[in-house]
């Protein structure tokens, strides 16, 4: 019995001793791997969509590959609804090897007034959930998570229509003139056309015009728009509905109401 | 009177080496753990309780070390081998878990699945389990034997 019970010792200890190294080795190798950010990236798509892109560059300088890299993002409203998902992967990060990857995100922000319009005009925050993951030596898996906000700047913020001033044309129409203001709050320029059809009281287009808006971001801006209406179809109260036909998203009618 | 005198010089002269032998043991075993703390060192500045953790496993062991080195030619020492063995295991359940490492940091959370590693463990030290078992059925078989002769 003394052979088989001297067997199991050498063999416990010899994995003792190399499990023991391996994990120590393993984890001191963590202190070795170094992440390097770059400027996030904001660019709009031909198909107007805005995409955020971050590079990120990783330096391995452990004693073992990092296997299975991989940075997912979800951006979701206070509600949670999910806005938006990101998923980079990479394989392998060979030891002594620096791997660049570009995460990316992408915004439809059609999509998104689909869900819901409170984006154009009022400022919001997004939920982010980041989440990281490796495997150490290919064998442990490691993963970091945070939680934060981010705020969410309305491009149509305080969108307001002043009250619309009549002058008379000729005969038969009125010019007349619609102040326009809001402030840019988002991270994009809006650069399209405001788009005013009025309404009498019996929901017929009495006159329509339109105007190119150019708003930089957090700038406000403040116009009018001019057009012609016919004296007859003129009533006291109505409504404006008010069309926005910009680069990254068209959105009407939204309704306004005068008099 | 001498013959007795003599046993009791013998052991002196046994407990002493035991001792020294168990010091021995003790003082390498910290001395390993010593070695591999200075590379989890700066890991352990990210992990609040980790070097505690880490210490009192070491205190435990090393004392089980000595304890079985003193009660060694015994029936005992296997017994505080296999108490060794199941310390590890306990040890492990009860530092790691389920295998999954957790720490909390502001509103970063990160998690070190040990699984792998935590299974590994647990069968060396089922093994280590196995073997004290067997060394004391095989004590206590030379001892009947050599009573019997």
């Amino acid at each position: 019995m003394r052979i088989p019970i001297r067997m199991i010792d050498i063999a416990t200890t010899f994995f003792w001793t190399f499990l023991i190294a391996f994990s120590v080795s393993a984890v001191y190798s963590v202190k070795d791997i170094h992440f390097d950010f770059g400027q996030p990236q904001i660019e709009v798509t031909p198909d107007n969509k805005i995409i955020f892109s971050q590079l990120m560059s990783i330096t391995n300088k452990g004693f073992y590959n990092i296997g299975s890299f991989n940075i997912s993002t979800e951006v979701a409203d206070k509600e949670g609804f999910t806005i938006t998902r990101g998923f980079t992967f990479t394989l392998v990060i060979n030891k002594n090897d620096t791997v660049t990857v570009t995460h990316n995100m992408t915004i439809d922000i059609n999509d998104l007034l689909q869900q819901n319009k409170n984006y154009l005009f009022n400022d919001t925050e997004l939920k982010i959930y980041e989440k990281v993951g490796l495997s150490i030596a290919e064998v442990i898996p490691v993963q970091g998570s945070a939680n934060f906000s981010m705020p969410w700047g309305a491009p149509l913020y305080n969108f307001t229509l002043g009250n619309a001033e009549y002058t008379p044309y000729n005969l038969t129409h009125l010019k007349v003139v619609v102040p326009i203001s809001f402030e840019n709050h988002a991270f994009f320029d809006l650069v399209g056309k405001i788009q005013i059809q009025m309404y009498n009281s019996i929901n017929i287009v009495v006159g329509k015009g339109q105007t190119n808006v150019e708003a930089h971001h957090n700038s406000p801006y403040n116009g009018h728009l001019e057009f012609y209406i016919s004296i007859g179809g003129i009533t006291a109260i109505g409504h404006f509905e008010v069309y926005f036909l910009t680069t990254l998203f068209n959105y009407g009618p939204l309704v306004i109401p005068y008099g | 009177m001498a013959d007795a005198n003599n046993d009791s010089k013998k052991k002196i002269r046994n407990f002493t080496f035991k001792a020294l032998k168990a010091t021995v043991k003790g003082v390498l075993f910290y001395g390993i753990y010593f070695a591999l703390w200075m590379y989890l060192a700066p890991i352990s500045q990210m992990i609040p309780g980790l070097q505690q953790m880490v210490e009192t496993f070491v205190i435990v062991y090393i004392f089980l070390i000595i304890v079985g080195e003193l009660t060694s030619k015994t029936v005992f020492q296997y017994f505080f081998n296999m108490v060794k063995a199941l310390f590890v295991i306990g040890y492990l359940i009860f530092s790691l878990k389920n295998g999954i490492f957790g720490l909390t940091f502001q509103n970063i959370r990160l998690t070190v699945d040990f699984r792998l590693f935590l299974v590994i463990a647990m069968l060396l030290s089922l093994l280590g389990l196995a073997k004290s078992v067997f060394q004391a059925i095989n004590y206590m078989n030379e001892k009947a034997e050599y009573t019997r002769i």
